[in-house]
């Protein structure tokens, strides 16, 4: 049994205003009811990462390094490396913090209070812990640290999560529809002018004007446009009669309008397939081509397409403001990629 | 200084309760009250606003509630030095023109399909309503049934086959999706979203003239509230955050009466989207029932969903029930544009959050 102290915590600890948002706990206790892991990922935090913008300004970037990988990822990877799992492992994620205090969410799984790494219902890490959760089903999701979000998440704070079922990759769930190609496309908008506060920005009551975000810079995948049209992270390759899944994760502070040069089927919403045998009033949503798919912050879409002819074909993605609904950045808050078909 | 001095104004809502409708018996009056007020944010700011009273001008922002087809007349009362107007975006009739200052307006209709309405104030639009003036109005279906005999909150006539297969898999049937309780009407939260700022509640103080289409311009919400309340206040209040057993499932009817998008953000659970509306305000019964982790909330959104109070699916299985954790097990709620997180530029999350706490893995029913 771990010897845990939930007292410490918001478990067992009394609210107040004050540990709500200023003096959040901050404790590094072993795991509840730990069992023995499949499989386990390393995440530490860096800071003053970078990235270049086509403007030439170097961007300052925060996230997650996986201290285990061989550099592969880089130093300061932007997004942060992919945790991608299997269907009914149970997964431990030890989070190292380094300096400052941070967690992470498992965005969309469903954890234990204490495994969900929501600093005023649990608590924030300042050395490290270890997160455990199984996840039963089978999609896209995302983690981020959840300590003053406003803040970290938008300094980049974040990587993709792939929940496979048992069959592996290749399909998306369990009697659902099978893929050949997969793209994983995280997506961003970038205000430059925040990266001069400090992670506690606000917190005490300071006013860091969290509360405007003007963002300049619009990413897939960490690629800024109009870099996205060509640069092989984010476009995909396929050949005519593949099916493609695109895996939309909306990472921004914007609502999306996205369209696609070709039809298109949503069979997936934040982790859930569509028409599965346990979700029989749901079915999967066709998109033709040029039509709207609207996107809010924090969800994710699979989408497949199954192009029958060769060609390229156009993916826009348009970030609207979530007050006035205009479109970022004076109307140039946009993203395009392409789907080549050989 | 951060802690506030004194307690918030957006106490729970008391509800206007529904009375059985006959042919014959008259209208149903519901008196409404526009007021003045100065309201205390969650860092202690004042702020003014316009607010609808209802019940002897006590209770900010009632909750109506009506039986579906029951005939009633809201009575609205201005006590603000300004014209101010009534509406129920959706529902034919159920409108006021402007009401003069110290007078008194009118609107009989019958109530509409059960659901969940927004009223408002539509001068001006969007700036009366981002003042303070809007509320929630609750329709009970007059029959509600699935054909398997399960209640939902809609009317019979509207239902899709897939809103009342989900009614229809919360039960005590083994082999029910989400075993336990059937959902029972009133198992229901209400989450009132909407944004205040402070230089447009400035202007109307000074009396300033409202253009809505320079509001629309201009808007910069400093203040996020769920039910009036933000932060803390909102993870503290009874009336606003879902508490259950596993197997208790509950409605939840999202409503966002203010300019900006939001998007509502559970842990613990997903949550199925059940219905919306279109353009005009007119409800939409979904046919494809999409299990979600956040959901879109526009300006003017009203969407009810079902939070299943399922054990929390991820969960290893080997550590279910949780021996060393204790429950409650407690979930945040939050909207993901995380702007909304903050009051005056900083402090989050003092914003629109709350949580819902799951009591534990069966319920006591069944404990005999
Ligand atoms: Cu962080
Ligand atoms: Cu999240």
């Amino acid at each position: 049994m771990a010897d845990i102290d939930f007292t410490r915590t918001g478990v067992s600890g009394e609210a107040t205003y004050d540990n709500f948002s200023c003096n959040v706990w901050s404790e590094n206790p072993p795991t509840p009811d730990r069992v023995p892991a499949d499989i386990t990922f390393e995440r530490q935090v860096y800071s003053s990462g970078r990235v270049t913008m086509p403007d030439g300004r170097r961007v300052e970037m925060w996230g997650f390094r996986d201290p285990l990988s061989s550099g592969a990822d880089g130093d300061k990877p932007f997004p942060s490396p992919l945790i991608r799992v299997r269907q009914g492992q149970v997964v431990h994620t030890i989070l190292r913090s380094g300096k400052a205090t941070h967690t992470i969410h498992h965005h969309g799984l469903d954890p234990s209070t204490f495994n969900d790494g929501v600093g005023h219902l649990s608590f924030e890490v300042s050395a490290d812990y270890t997160y455990q959760f199984s996840p039963h089903s089978p999609g896209t999701y995302f983690y981020h640290c959840h300590k003053n979000t406003v803040l970290h998440f938008e300094m980049g704070m974040y990587g993709p999560l792939i929940v496979d079922p048992p069959e592996g990759p290749g399909t998306l769930f369990s009697g659902g529809p099978r893929y050949d190609v997969e793209a994983i496309w995280a997506i961003d908008d970038v205000d430059p002018t925040w990266r001069t506060l400090n992670a506690d920005a606000g917190l005490c009551g300071e006013d860091a004007r969290l509360d405007r975000f003007r963002p300049h810079y619009f990413l897939i995948s960490g690629v800024p446009a109009p870099r996205t049209l060509t640069d092989p992270r984010v476009v995909v390759r396929a050949r005519a009669g593949q099916a493609v899944l695109l895996r939309l994760i909306n990472a921004s502070y914007s609502v999306l309008r996205m369209t696609f040069g070709l039809d298109a089927t949503v069979f997936g919403v934040d982790g859930r397939g569509l028409g599965r045998p346990n979700s029989p009033w749901s079915r999967p949503i066709p998109i033709p081509a040029g039509r709207v798919l609207e996107m809010s912050p924090a969800q994710r879409i699979d989408v497949i397409v199954r192009p029958t002819r060769t060609g390229t074909f156009p993916v826009r993605m348009v970030f609207h403001d979530w007050v006035t609904d205009a479109i970022q950045n004076a109307g140039q808050g946009v993203a395009e990629t392409r789907i080549i078909v050989s | 200084m951060n802690r506030r001095m004194f307690l918030g104004y957006g106490a729970a809502a008391a509800a206007i309760a529904p009375t059985i409708a006959t042919a014959q018996t008259p209208a149903r009056v519901i008196d409404l009250t526009i007021e003045p007020t100065d309201v205390e944010l969650i860092d202690g700011r004042i702020v003014f606003q316009w607010i609808f009273y209802g019940d002897q001008q006590t209770v900010p922002r009632p909750v109506v509630r009506a039986r579906e087809g029951e005939l009633l007349t809201i009575r609205v009362r201005n006590n603000a030095p300004e014209a101010h107007a009534f509406a129920l975006p959706g529902v034919p009739g159920a409108e006021i023109p402007a009401i003069p200052p110290g007078g008194v307006g009118m609107a009989t209709f019958a109530a509409p399909a059960g659901g969940t309405y927004l009223y408002l104030d539509p001068l001006h639009a969007p700036a009366h309503r981002l003042v303070g003036l809007h509320g929630v109005f609750v329709s009970e279906p007059a029959g509600n049934a699935t054909p398997g005999g399960a209640a939902t909150p809609f009317a019979r006539t509207r239902l899709t086959p897939a809103v009342a297969a989900v009614f229809d898999a919360c039960g005590p049937d083994a082999a029910a999706r989400f075993h336990g309780d059937p959902w029972r009407p009133g198992r229901e939260k209400i989450w009132l979203f909407t944004q205040i700022d402070p230089a447009l509640c400035a202007q109307a103080e000074l009396r300033q003239p409202l253009d809505g289409a320079r509001v629309r311009q201009t808007f910069a919400p400093r203040y996020f509230t769920i039910n009036g309340l933000s932060g803390f206040d909102a993870s503290e209040d009874a009336a606003t955050k879902p508490k259950g057993y596993v197997g208790q499932p509950l409605l939840l009817r999202t409503v966002n009466a203010g300019m900006a998008t939001h998007a509502p953000h559970i842990h613990g659970n997903h949550v199925l989207e059940l219905s919306g509306v279109d353009a005009n305000g007119r409800q939409i019964i979904q046919d494809n029932v999409i299990e979600r982790d956040t959901w879109l909330l526009r300006a003017l959104d009203r969407k009810d969903l079902l939070l299943p109070f399922e054990p929390p699916q991820d969960i290893p299985a080997a550590a279910w029930p949780p021996r060393e954790e204790p429950f409650p097990l407690r979930y945040a709620m939050h909207c993901h544009i995380e702007m909304s997180q903050t009051a005056g530029g900083g402090n989050y999350p003092q914003g629109i959050t709350t949580h819902w706490e799951l009591l534990g893995p069966t319920r006591p029913t069944q404990q005999g």
